[in-house]
């Protein structure tokens, strides 16, 4: 019986901490937060719904035991003009190849290209494969790193011309060179246009919201972000202008559709549903802390408790401290008097009052005065400054939000996982700010969130003083030696623990854009995309993801900007579209309009069948095919053949090369 | 705590589990910082197993119901009224147009599901169902995952289907090309969470056009003999690749894709007649259910099949604006909708020996207020309804009974005394099938232990509903 009692006391207080009853702190209830309000909702926080997919770890891939034989990937060059292949000898070997060399410094493999010296980046990362015995792999060779470096910048693979001059490059510093000018490419303001409209969820409409922008309204929020990117805008100046826009017209002002994004329309929802909306992205977007959305509708408590030391205790009405900065902001999308189509207006004139607590309705539960309280001042959550004298609410926001270190973080961040498939904090939207600092680390259980937390700080150091240049912090990154890693591991030897000490460079499976871009530069043969009255040629330039609806690119995933994330998963369509859809064969072809020299007649003007093998090669894959690959390539194509049968077989091994898993990942 | 003592705590303090804002009953000390060591660690993948290798299981000795060999689960999304459909319950705002009779001892909306009135012979009805949470999003994800997304391996749990599709994985002949899990009209559906991509559910918005790109422009003579070759020299980077997983992912994907083309058989799973889609419904709901049967008919390996239905969320105008019953999307078109294809359906697989094999499951994410509200719709509320029917399933059973408004459950009407959750639905699911829900496998990537129905009030709190079987749990 005493047993029993003492098992009943128990959960006693486990329901009571469930069901929302606790002590409650009689102080003011913004700075000393009680629960408040947690019993209904049918608002959406972000972690559970199909937004969800972005929190699943990425690449689970390393996770299992890799047990087969070492089969390298490049095993001898069957190409033999000159250049080697530049395979070195693996860390199978027994060899530690970047234990010989310090972190940045020259190289002694051949086929080599030393870059900069003394990267931050290595000084923490290869102190940490000390510190943890971990063997990174080999440096890449020339090749991978070309097509490596030219994906991951530009969303395109090189040239056949670019690979060979690269390669031929004696320089030393060749391969800074190469990034230099990548970054300085119209194609990097293609890619990054994306990467940023993504973030920045750029659409036309969201339909999980009802709120429309128009594609006049996403196309001007598409230039502005191609501006920024061009003119080299330093990015806190880039989030201060879209935290604080104002403006009369959304068609010709693009910053101001990103406030109009978080806009919530339906009967009877308040205003204040689109103001929790506008911060919830204000915190996701720029300080990578999307947990503020689900504190917008309840505490942490009970709620965040096992995934964030700072949520887990933090209150809706801090958050509402939070909101509170948006409180004075108004939109009203009247017609456009030329085009009839809605366009927007953003402005501080409407509201005069703080963020009032005076819903039953909407989106999310209701919010009701706390003791006397019925208005809520804004409050910055993380400092608790407010606004200064004479300045705009939400320009007070973007000035404490932008002056955060955990701006910097969050933007560094975002780029750090997009280079690296896992981020310093991952997923890079769920930043726990109290688990942040080397120098106070968290009570036990906790531990520090960031893989590298000395890192990450020093990238966002390093970002703030380059004048949050996001340029200079992708230079910063491809130019390391730990970027320069392959990607290649003997799996007898790789250690799944060293995947976040990125030990090797873990590979990518391609965008949508990039692949269809991919197929465009090898086969030289050229598509035209259309969406409304925009016409372009490569896909990298769609102005938003929703109007990506070819199968092809559905088979990518590339997401909505609304509810569907991009994603990296792998799927059967991908292999479907890849073998059958028209995207790839119908580049298969010795001539098409106004493409007189598509790939498969320059591999048919070749003399030999070796030279067909490598111009197929070099075009599709960037490289030389291996000895076994050339084996099976001439197999494939037989001798003494018809002129219609090589074509055929021709076709044949073309389509196996953009069926390669070198083709489709980023490796 | 075992059961016992758990059910009588209950009863003697029927508000503890009162839901808030979503329900944590789980939080003994124990399990806090069991949870919170998992949730916490700075790499999830350096936690060693404790006492279990990776990839073990561990379970107890359990009697499965083993009835079905299929599962169709339709996830009504947004949250459909139970007191205008499966649990009606009259109120001032009830219109006529819902035309009540009283079939088999049930008060039924014949003017919403005139015609699955006529089958509720075949159909059992919980009444005692019960979410957790409120929110539609993490409500409609819990009953994918059979458990709070936001407990420890919430965020990478898998769906249930892949979690059949795993343990099914073994009875999987070289016919069966087609995947063991079905989504349909599912593209925002839980995936596979942390198991392998071999699991995942195969997305697939049904069209007339059918499955595309599943045939070669060059003819399959010159396919079979391409993807020979690019076997033979891609096999270095394919299997166990130097590249990792994500590759070999890759080549198990061409596998499945590659068994799926150049086949009649599966062509015609993908499609459908429009004479069929008529029958169900005309609807997009109705044309997933034509192709849920015929991947089930067609005997090809596909084993669950998830359908979405969404469109429930009805906060405004539940019978129509201004009683309009016909106009927009209100109770009423979205219930004939679901009659004419759940009903259709139940039919077809009479009539074709396939549903005493197939379970088949309809339910939302939780209910809708118990009254209307200003804005003629009805609201958010935890009390719900599901409908189950074949795989095994006593039909014309009713588990459960709700106040006369249905804002109280009255009688739990099964063997665990209190609500049915969806862990129990989970549980039953998994039973039907032949699973053992008591199954913890160390193959997830904190190698602490991913239970198959969450284990938090002790292994044998969430359990099946035999009485739905007709047995005793």
């Amino acid at each position: 019986m005493k047993k029993r009692f003492v098992t009943s006391v128990s959960l006693v207080c486990v329901v009571l901490a469930a069901s929302g009853v606790w002590i409650i702190r009689a102080q003011n209830p913004f700075q000393n937060p009680t629960d408040t309000q947690v019993q209904i909702s049918h608002a959406d926080c972000t972690y559970f719904g199909p937004q969800r997919s972005r929190f699943v770890p990425h690449d689970r891939s390393q996770l299992g035991a890799l047990t087969a034989q070492v089969t390298r990937m490049l095993g001898t060059s069957a190409q033999s003009s000159g250049e080697s292949s530049g395979i070195v000898a693996h860390a199978s070997s027994g060899a530690s190849p970047m234990m010989a060399s310090p972190p940045g410094g020259t190289r002694t493999s051949t086929g080599q290209s030393p870059t900069s010296s003394a990267n931050l980046i290595d000084f923490y990362i290869f102190q940490a494969f000390q510190q943890q015995g971990a063997t990174p792999a080999a440096p890449t060779n020339d090749y991978e790193f070309i097509r490596r470096v030219t994906l991951d910048l530009t969303g395109r693979i090189p040239t056949v011309a670019a690979v060979t001059s690269f390669v031929a490059d004696t320089t030393p510093a060749k391969r800074a060179n190469l990034i230099e000018t990548l970054l300085a490419s119209p194609q990097w303001i293609d890619k990054w246009t994306m990467f940023y409209g993504d973030l920045f969820k750029n659409a036309s409409n969201w339909p999980t919201t009802s709120t429309s922008v128009t594609t006049y309204g996403r196309d001007a929020f598409n230039t502005y972000i191609r501006s920024w990117l061009t003119n080299g805008t330093p990015y806190n100046q880039v989030a201060s202008a879209l935290i604080g826009s104002q403006g009369t017209n959304n068609f010709t002002q693009g910053e101001l559709n990103w406030q109009i994004g978080g806009h919530v329309v339906g009967t009877g929802i308040p205003i204040q549903d689109t103001w929790d909306q506008q911060t919830a992205n204000v915190a996701d977007t720029f300080l990578g802390i999307s947990h503020v959305n689900c504190l917008l509708c309840h505490d942490g408590r009970g709620h965040l408790d096992t995934l964030s030391l700072w949520g887990s205790t933090f209150t809706r009405a801090q958050a509402w401290g939070f909101s509170g900065f948006m409180a004075h902001t108004n939109l009203q999308s009247p017609k456009d008097p030329t085009t009839g189509d809605a366009l927007w207006y953003v402005n501080d004139a409407a509201y005069k009052t703080n963020y009032p607590l005076n819903t039953t309705t909407g989106n999310r539960p209701p919010r009701q005065p706390i003791g006397t309280e019925a208005n809520v001042a804004p409050v910055y959550p993380f400092g608790g400054q407010g606004p200064n004298s004479g300045e705009g609410y939400r320009q007070g926001m973007a000035r404490l939000v932008t002056s955060d270190f955990q701006f910097a973080r969050a933007a560094v961040n975002y780029l750090w996982a997009e280079f690296f498939t896992v981020g310093l904090v991952d997923p890079p939207d769920q930043f726990d700010p109290d688990r942040l600092d080397p120098d106070n680390p968290p009570p036990a259980p906790w531990t520090l969130q960031a893989s590298n937390p000395d890192l990450l700080n020093a990238l966002a150091e390093d970002f703030i003083a380059n004048k949050y240049d996001v340029k200079h912090t992708m230079q910063l990154i491809a130019n390391s030696a730990t970027y320069q890693l392959e990607s290649q591991y003997d799996p007898n030897t790789w250690n799944p623990n060293w995947q976040t000490l990125f030990a090797r460079k873990l590979v990518r499976r391609l965008w949508s854009e990039e692949a269809a871009d991919a197929i465009t530069i090898s086969s030289n043969i050229t598509p035209t995309y259309k969406t409304g009255t925009l016409s372009f040629n490569w896909a990298m330039q769609y102005p938003e993801t929703a109007v990506e609806t070819t199968p092809f690119l559905q088979a990518f995933l590339p997401g909505n900007r609304d509810d569907q994330p991009r994603r990296p998963d792998g799927a059967i369509q991908q292999a479907l579209v890849l073998m059958n859809d028209s995207t790839v064969m119908s580049k298969l072809v010795s001539s098409a309009s106004g493409a007189p020299q598509s790939l498969l007649s320059q591999a048919l003007a070749q003399s030999s069948t070796t030279n067909l093998v490598n111009t197929l090669y070099i075009n599709v894959l960037s490289r030389y095919p291996t000895a076994a690959e050339m084996t099976a390539a001439t197999t494939l194509l037989g001798t003494g053949t018809t002129a219609t049968v090589k074509m055929q077989k021709t076709q044949e091994l073309m389509w196996t090369l953009y069926n390669k898993v070198d083709f489709m990942f980023n490796y | 705590m075992n059961k016992k003592d758990f059910q009588r705590f209950l009863a003697e303090n029927p508000g503890a589990t009162r839901p808030s804002y979503f329900r944590r009953p789980d939080w003994t000390r124990r399990n806090f910082f069991k949870v919170l060591g998992a949730g916490v660690a700075g790499s999830y993948f350096a936690r060693e197993a404790k006492g279990q290798d990776a990839g073990t299981c561990t379970s107890q000795s359990v009697t499965e119901l083993n009835t079905a060999q299929n599962v169709i689960f339709i996830l009504m999304a947004g949250a459909p009224s139970p007191w205008d459909t499966f649990d009606f319950k009259p109120n001032s705002a009830t219109p006529s147009a819902i035309d009540v009779q009283t079939i088999n001892g049930l008060q039924w909306p014949t003017g919403i599901m005139p015609n699955l009135g006529g089958m509720l012979g075949d159909i059992a009805i919980v009444r005692s169902l019960q979410a957790h949470a409120l929110v539609h999003s993490l409500g409609q994800t819990w009953v994918q995952i059979g458990r709070n997304p936001a407990a420890a391996l919430g965020n990478i749990a898998p769906n249930i289907g892949s979690i059949v599709a795993l343990e099914k994985a073994s009875e999987r002949t070289p016919a069966d090309v087609l995947p063991t899990f079905l989504a349909l009209n599912s593209d925002g559906g839980v995936g596979e969470g942390y198991l392998d991509a071999t699991y995942a559910p195969f997305k697939y918005d049904p069209t007339t056009a059918g499955l595309p790109d599943t045939s070669n422009s060059f003819g399959e003579t010159r396919w079979q003999e391409m993807l020979n070759t690019l076997y033979t020299e891609d096999a270095p980077l394919r299997n166990n690749s130097v590249l990792g997983k994500p590759a070999d992912d890759m080549n198990g994907f061409y596998q499945s894709a590659q068994s799926m083309m150049y086949n009649p058989a599966v062509n015609a799973v993908f499609t459908y007649s429009s004479s069929d889609s008529t029958r169900y419904g005309a609807s997009s709901f109705g044309n997933a259910l034509v192709i849920a049967k015929q991947a089930l008919a067609s005997n090809l390996g596909t084993r669950f099949v998830q359908v979405t239905v969404g469109g429930w969320d009805m906060h405004v105008n539940i019978y129509g604006p201004n009683g309009n019953v016909a106009s927009g999307s209100n109770i009423f078109t979205l219930g004939k909708q679901f009659d004419s294809g759940l009903s259709a359906l139940l039919a077809d697989l009479k009539s074709n020996g396939m549903l005493a094999n197939t379970l088949v499951i309809a339910m939302g994410e939780f209910g809708r207020t118990p009254y209307i509200t200003g804005a003629n719709g009805r609201d958010h509320y935890v009390n719900q309804f599901g409908v189950f029917a074949g795989g095994g399933i006593k039909g014309g059973t009713v588990i459960g009974a709700t106040s006369s408004d249905g804002s109280v459950i009255t009688d739990n009407g099964w063997s665990a005394n209190r609500p049915v959750n969806p862990e129990d639905v989970e549980a039953t699911i998994y039973s039907a099938m032949g699973i053992n829900w008591t199954n913890v496998c160390y193959n997830d990537p904190f190698h602490r232990g991913f239970e198959y129905v969450p284990q938090t009030n002790g292994p044998d709190f969430w359990y099946p509903v035999n009485e739905l079987f007709g047995q005793s749990s």
